[in-house]
C-alpha cells in the first residue's frame, strides 16, 4: 500500500519529498486542488470512500496519517 | 457606536475593568451584557434578528446532537448488526441528520436572503417581467440590514455542520451560546470564527495579565492608525477620482483603483488590529485574518492571506463538499473518459472554485459588480493552474532564477495589479461604471504629463496630505515586511525600557490625533466591510 500510495502522491507533486514531509497540511505544502486529486486518487486506487468529514489536517500531514485514514475506511467497510 | 471613535475606547475600558473585577466564574456574563449593549447601542430593534438566528441556531443544534447521540447509542447498542447493515443503517442516520441540517440552514441562510438580497432578486425580476411585456412586479420592501449579519450567518452555518460532521458537541447552555454568536469586537467584521476555537474561550475567565493588556492595546493603536490616518486619507483622492473617472484615463485610473485596494487594506486590516486588540485585552484570541496580503506572490497566494477566516469558511463548507461529493465524484470520471486525464480530474474542483468565487462576490453584496469581482479573481487562479506547466516550462527556456529577489518582485507587483485592477468591480458604483473605468484604463499610457502637471495635487489632498500619506504608507509597508520575517514589533517594544515603551505609546497616540482624520464630532467613516 505504502508504494502504491506514494507513487500516487508523487504522481501529483513530483516536487515534493514526501516520506520526509511531517506537516503537509499545517505548512501548506499541498493545497486545496492537491488534495481534491490526492482524495480522488486515493478514492480510486484503494476503493475507499473519504469523505469531506474526513478532511482534517492530521489525517493528511503524513504518509502515514494517510495510510493509516485508508486502513480505518476499509476496515469499517 | 463606531469601533474607532472615543464613546467605543470608553465602552472597551469598561468592560475591560468590570471584566477583571467580578469572579472569574461569571466574567462571560459581562462578555455577554457588553456585547448586547454594543449591538443595541448600534442597531436597536434589529437586535432581535441577531437573538432569533442565535436561538434558531442553538436549538437546531441540540437538535442535530441529540440525533448524532441516538444513532450513536443503536449502533452500540446492536452489536449483532453486520457490517453491510451497519453501513445501510449508517446511510439512513446520515440522511436523517443531513435533512435537520438542511432545515437549519435555510431558517439561518433564509434571513440573510431575505435581508439582503430580496430587493436585489425583486430588481430582476422586474425586469424581465418588463422584458417579457408582463404587468407582474415585486414590490419593493424597504429593508434594515442588522449590523454584522454577513458575519454571524456564516458563523452559525459552520457550527450547526460542524455538530453535523461531529466534529463539536452542541453547546448546552443557550445565554453562553449567545454570547459565541453576539461577542462585540468581532460582531460588526469578522473574523468569522469557528466554535471549536472560540466558545472556550469566552466562557472560560481569564486572568488579568498585564502584558497581554498591553499588546491588546497596542494592536489596537495600530489598527486607529491604519484605519483614521492611512485608510481615511486615501478614502480623500479615491472618492474622488471615482467620482469623477470620466475626466481621466490610463495611469491615473489605475492609480486610483491601486490606492482603494490600499484603503480596503488598511480600513479591513485596521478594523480587525482594533477587534484583536479588545478581544486580547479580555485574554481572548481572535483568528487572524490577513498575512501581509500585498507580499503575495500570486492570487492563490493572495487569498490566503486576504479575509483569511471567510477563505477557509469557503474552502471547508462549500470548496470541499462540493468537490467531494456524490455529483462532482461521477462529473470527474466521466469527464476523465470524455475529456482526458488532465481536463478531467482537474473539472470538479475548476467548478467548485467557481462557484466558491461567485459565492465570495455575492457574499460581499447584493449587486453584479460584486459577482464579477469574484469571477475576475476565480479565473486567473484557473489560468494559473492551468497553465502551470506552460509556465514552468517557459521559466526554464528563459532560464529565469526563481529565487532572485527580481523575480519575487515582479511576481508581488504581478499579482498587485491583477488584484487592483480587480478592485473596479467592488468599488465602482455598479457593473456598466466598472466596466467603463477598467477600458478607460487601458488607454492613454504614454501621456504621464499628471506627474508634473499637477494633476495629483487636485485630487482632494495638499502636498502634506500626500508627503503625510506616503510617510505612513511606508510605514506600513516596513511593519508588513517584519512580520513577514516572523518579526512581532510587541515583543521587541516588551523588551524595552518602560520610558521607551511610554514614549512609543504616547507618540502613536499623538500620531492618531494629529494625523487622524475625521468627521463631526471625531467620529470617522464606517469601515468598508460593515456594510457587507
Amino acid at each position: 500500500m505504502r508504494e502504491q500510495l506514494l507513487a500516487l502522491l508523487e504522481e501529483i507533486r513530483p516536487d515534493v519529498e514526501f516520506e520526509k514531509e511531517k506537516k503537509l497540511i499545517d505548512e501548506s505544502i499541498l493545497d486545496s486542488f492537491d488534495i481534491i486529486s490526492i482524495v480522488q486518487e486515493m478514492n480510486d486506487t484503494f476503493d475507499v470512500e473519504i469523505d469531506v468529514d474526513d478532511l482534517e489536517p492530521d489525517n493528511f500531514n503524513t504518509v502515514d496519517a494517510m495510510i493509516e485514514l485508508i486502513e480505518k475506511l476499509q476496515a469499517e467497510g | 457606536m463606531s469601533i474607532v471613535s472615543l464613546q467605543f475606547i470608553l465602552f472597551v475600558l469598561a468592560v475591560v475593568l468590570v471584566y477583571y473585577l467580578v469572579p472569574k466564574k461569571i466574567r462571560w456574563i459581562v462578555l455577554l451584557t457588553g456585547s448586547y449593549v454594543f449591538y443595541w447601542l448600534n442597531s436597536k430593534w434589529l437586535v432581535f434578528v441577531l437573538l432569533a438566528t442565535s436561538l434558531v441556531t442553538y436549538l437546531f443544534g441540540l437538535l442535530l446532537q441529540w440525533t448524532n447521540d441516538r444513532n450513536r447509542e443503536y449502533l452500540s447498542s446492536h452489536p449483532e448488526l453486520t457490517r453491510d447493515e451497519k453501513k445501510t443503517l449508517k446511510e439512513k442516520q446520515k440522511k436523517k441528520s443531513r435533512r435537520i441540517l438542511s432545515a437549519g440552514i435555510l431558517l439561518i441562510l433564509g434571513a440573510l436572503l431575505f435581508l439582503k438580497y430580496y430587493n436585489f432578486f425583486g430588481d430582476n425580476l422586474n425586469s424581465l417581467f418588463f422584458s417579457l411585456g408582463t404587468n407582474w412586479s415585486v414590490p419593493y420592501l424597504n429593508l434594515l440590514l442588522p449590523l454584522g449579519i454577513s458575519f454571524y450567518t456564516l458563523q452559525a452555518i459552520s457550527y450547526l455542520v460542524d455538530i453535523y460532521r461531529g466534529k463539536v458537541q452542541a453547546d448546552r447552555n443557550p445565554a453562553k451560546f449567545l454570547l459565541f454568536m453576539s461577542f462585540f469586537p468581532q460582531i460588526i467584521q469578522g473574523p468569522i470564527p469557528r466554535y471549536k476555537q472560540l466558545a472556550n474561550q469566552l466562557y472560560e475567565g481569564h486572568s488579568f495579565d498585564y502584558q497581554r493588556l498591553c499588546f491588546g492595546a497596542q494592536l489596537m493603536l495600530w489598527g486607529f492608525i491604519k484605519k483614521l490616518v492611512i485608510a481615511e486619507r486615501l478614502a480623500i483622492p479615491v472618492n474622488y477620482l471615482f467620482e469623477n473617472y470620466t475626466s481621466y484615463t490610463g495611469p491615473i485610473l489605475f492609480f486610483a483603483v491601486a490606492l482603494y485596494g490600499l484603503q480596503v487594506y488598511t480600513d479591513f486590516s485596521g478594523g480587525m488590529d482594533i477587534a484583536r486588540g479588545v478581544a486580547q485585552m479580555l485574554g481572548i484570541e481572535l483568528e487572524l485574518n490577513f498575512k501581509q496580503p500585498y507580499y503575495a506572490s500570486s492570487i492563490e497566494d493572495f487569498w490566503r492571506r486576504w479575509h483569511i477566516t471567510m477563505g477557509s469558511w469557503m474552502k471547508d463548507y462549500i470548496f470541499y463538499p462540493l468537490s467531494l461529493s456524490k455529483a462532482f465524484t461521477n462529473l470527474s470520471r466521466k469527464s476523465r473518459k470524455i475529456l482526458g486525464q488532465f481536463v478531467g480530474k482537474r473539472l470538479p474542483a475548476f467548478l467548485a472554485m467557481f462557484i466558491v468565487y461567485f459565492c465570495v462576490g455575492f457574499w460581499h453584496g447584493a449587486n453584479w459588480k460584486y459577482v464579477a469581482y469574484g469571477v475576475w479573481n476565480g479565473t486567473f487562479i484557473m489560468i494559473s493552474i492551468l497553465l502551470e506547466d506552460v509556465y514552468v516550462k517557459a521559466r526554464k527556456l528563459c532560464r529565469i532564477d526563481e529565487k532572485t529577489v527580481t523575480w519575487r518582485a515582479f511576481r508581488i507587483l504581478r499579482t498587485f495589479t491583477i488584484v487592483s485592477v480587480g478592485r473596479f468591480f467592488s468599488r465602482a458604483n455598479d457593473l456598466p461604471t466598472a466596466l467603463a473605468m477598467f477600458g478607460r484604463t487601458f488607454t492613454n499610457w504614454r501621456n504621464i504629463s499628471f506627474l508634473t502637471n499637477g494633476t495629483l495635487l487636485k485630487l482632494g489632498l495638499n502636498d502634506a496630505n500626500w508627503i503625510i500619506l506616503a510617510l505612513f504608507l511606508i510605514l506600513l509597508m516596513y511593519v508588513d515586511s517584519k512580520h513577514e520575517k516572523g518579526i512581532s514589533f510587541r515583543e521587541v517594544f516588551a523588551r524595552q525600557h518602560l520610558i521607551f515603551r511610554w514614549a512609543i505609546y504616547i507618540a502613536a497616540i499623538l500620531l492618531v490625533l494629529i494625523f487622524g482624520i475625521y468627521g463631526p464630532e471625531y467620529n470617522a467613516a464606517s469601515f468598508i466591510y460593515e456594510q457587507f
